[in-house]
């Protein structure tokens, strides 16, 4: 496993004093009170900005603002597989997922980590199922997403993004796809977490405590990925999974627009020149 | 020319009836064409005064080179048993990357289309056996232009050396002269 070894590390028992700042206590009276931080609805989704079109080397990119969540994504390709051992007459997606080493409350590494890999897996598993791959045969698409700030939800903020590049590359699809997660405690389910909201697997380790993220295609109405963490009474992990879809329906207009926003962008500046 | 209708992957564009047919960048589902490309609606009338529906993006769409497709190479290394080439363009479509590609000795003399498969993991398997397919540009080994004289042989114009390339009768369609 490649580790970092030309970086000079602290002393081994320093640590970072933002341990220090999060109370817990405060953090679990958050959620049981039922009212949120920033005052939304159990129910309610962070308002969105969403942009395409906004990296001009690549085939297509796009960005996302959920509130403190920001995510940009770019699209290369079809271009040629070089490696040897993946040949196939299908065409093959990958998607590259990581942390920009300031956007999380504690330093990322520069190189992918484990958590990384693992969203990087979960994104390429919910947008396969809606790029037409027999469009590209012996070629490959590459989707790297890189999240500038991280106050909750980058996988479904990146689900969303990454679609969204996709059409601005291009790239034939069935359905575009829309992720939305959700915070799920042993009372009440809270839509599009925030960093303090969200599931962390070493503070909230009570049952009853999850999350889930999943990723719809709203024109076939169908679930491209769905994942989920944590212990949950299947009830309650319904409830979230029906509340997802229902948001990510709603929020399907927002990406057409983006999307066509950007085709209509590039009409106009191509009859100018 | 009236604006044209914007589409978004997954959006319904119509039913799919008697009269209508799905072209490039839609697929049909549950009765209903849809629109798989973000780019706009366009319709052509066919002459059985059927339509077909297509959706264009603006810049070159994304091509990959397909079976039975005229592509556009530059040679790049030569070998008795066959040349590495790297496929520049896909029919009059600049590609962005270049893909590799292979052509083998006994595709150039034959003149039967044997089934050619994609290729394998290397790189596409290209032929020239056709009339109109072949040789284009070649430079000579004194380095000037070489002037093609019959279907296998070149003249090079400073020495008068003539070597053997197998010669492309290039299709009036294909040619586009810098200026016009």
């Amino acid at each position: 496993m490649p580790t970092d070894s030309r970086r000079i590390n602290g002393p081994e028992d320093s640590f970072d004093p933002s341990v220090l700042l999060v109370d817990k206590k405060t953090r679990e009276k958050i959620l049981r009170d039922g009212k949120r931080k920033d005052g939304r609805k159990p129910e309610q989704v962070r308002p969105i900005f969403l942009k395409a079109g906004i990296i001009s080397q690549a085939r297509g990119s796009a960005y996302i603002e959920q509130n403190e969540t920001k995510v940009m994504c770019a699209v290369y390709g079809p271009r040629e597989v070089t490696k040897k051992e993946e040949f196939s007459m299908k065409g093959q997606l990958t998607c590259e997922f990581k942390f920009a080493t300031f956007s999380c409350r504690v330093r990322r590494q520069y190189q992918q980590d484990n958590e990384e890999r693992d969203y990087s897996c979960q994104l390429q598993d919910a947008l396969e199922p809606a790029v037409r791959m027999d469009k590209f045969p012996k070629a490959q698409v590459n989707v790297y997403v890189t999240v500038l700030q991280n106050d909750g939800s980058p996988l479904a903020a990146s689900l969303t993004c990454a679609s969204v590049a996709l059409a601005n590359a291009g790239i034939e699809m069935y359905d575009l796809v829309v992720g939305c997660s959700a915070r799920i405690t042993p009372s009440e389910v809270f839509i599009d977490p925030t960093e303090s909201e969200d599931y962390k697997a070493e503070n909230d380790n009570e049952a009853g405590n999850g999350s889930v993220t999943l990723g719809l295609m709203p024109s076939l109405n169908q679930v491209s990925a769905i994942t989920s963490k944590g212990e949950v009474e299947f009830e309650l992990l319904n409830k979230g999974t029906k509340q997802c879809v229902d948001v990510c329906q709603k929020l399907y207009p927002v990406l057409q627009q983006a999307v066509a926003k950007a085709v209509e962008d590039r009409l106009s500046s191509d009859h100018v020149t | 020319m009236a604006a044209p209708t914007i589409c978004v992957p997954g959006q319904r564009i119509c039913r799919l009836e008697e009269t209508c047919k799905q072209g490039n960048g839609t697929y049909p589902r549950n009765g209903y064409i849809y629109s798989s490309l973000a780019g706009y609606l366009h319709t052509f009338e066919d002459e059985d005064g059927k339509s077909l529906i297509e959706v264009k993006t603006q810049e070159e769409q994304n091509v990959v080179p397909s079976v039975d497709a005229i592509v556009t190479t530059r040679i790049t290394n030569v070998n008795p048993r066959f040349c590495k080439c790297l496929i520049l363009s896909v029919g009059k479509i600049p590609l962005r990357e270049p893909f590799r590609g292979q052509i083998r000795k006994e595709d150039v003399r034959a003149t039967e289309k044997d089934k050619l498969s994609l290729g394998d993991a290397h790189s596409y398997i290209l032929s020239t056996a056709e009339n109109e397919l072949g040789v284009v540009i070649a430079t000579s080994e004194a380095g000037a232009t070489l002037e093609p004289i019959s279907w296998c042989k070149m003249k090079c114009p400073k020495t008068m050396a003539e070597e053997f390339r197998k010669v492309a009768k290039v299709q009036p369609k294909y040619v586009q002269y810098a200026g016009t």
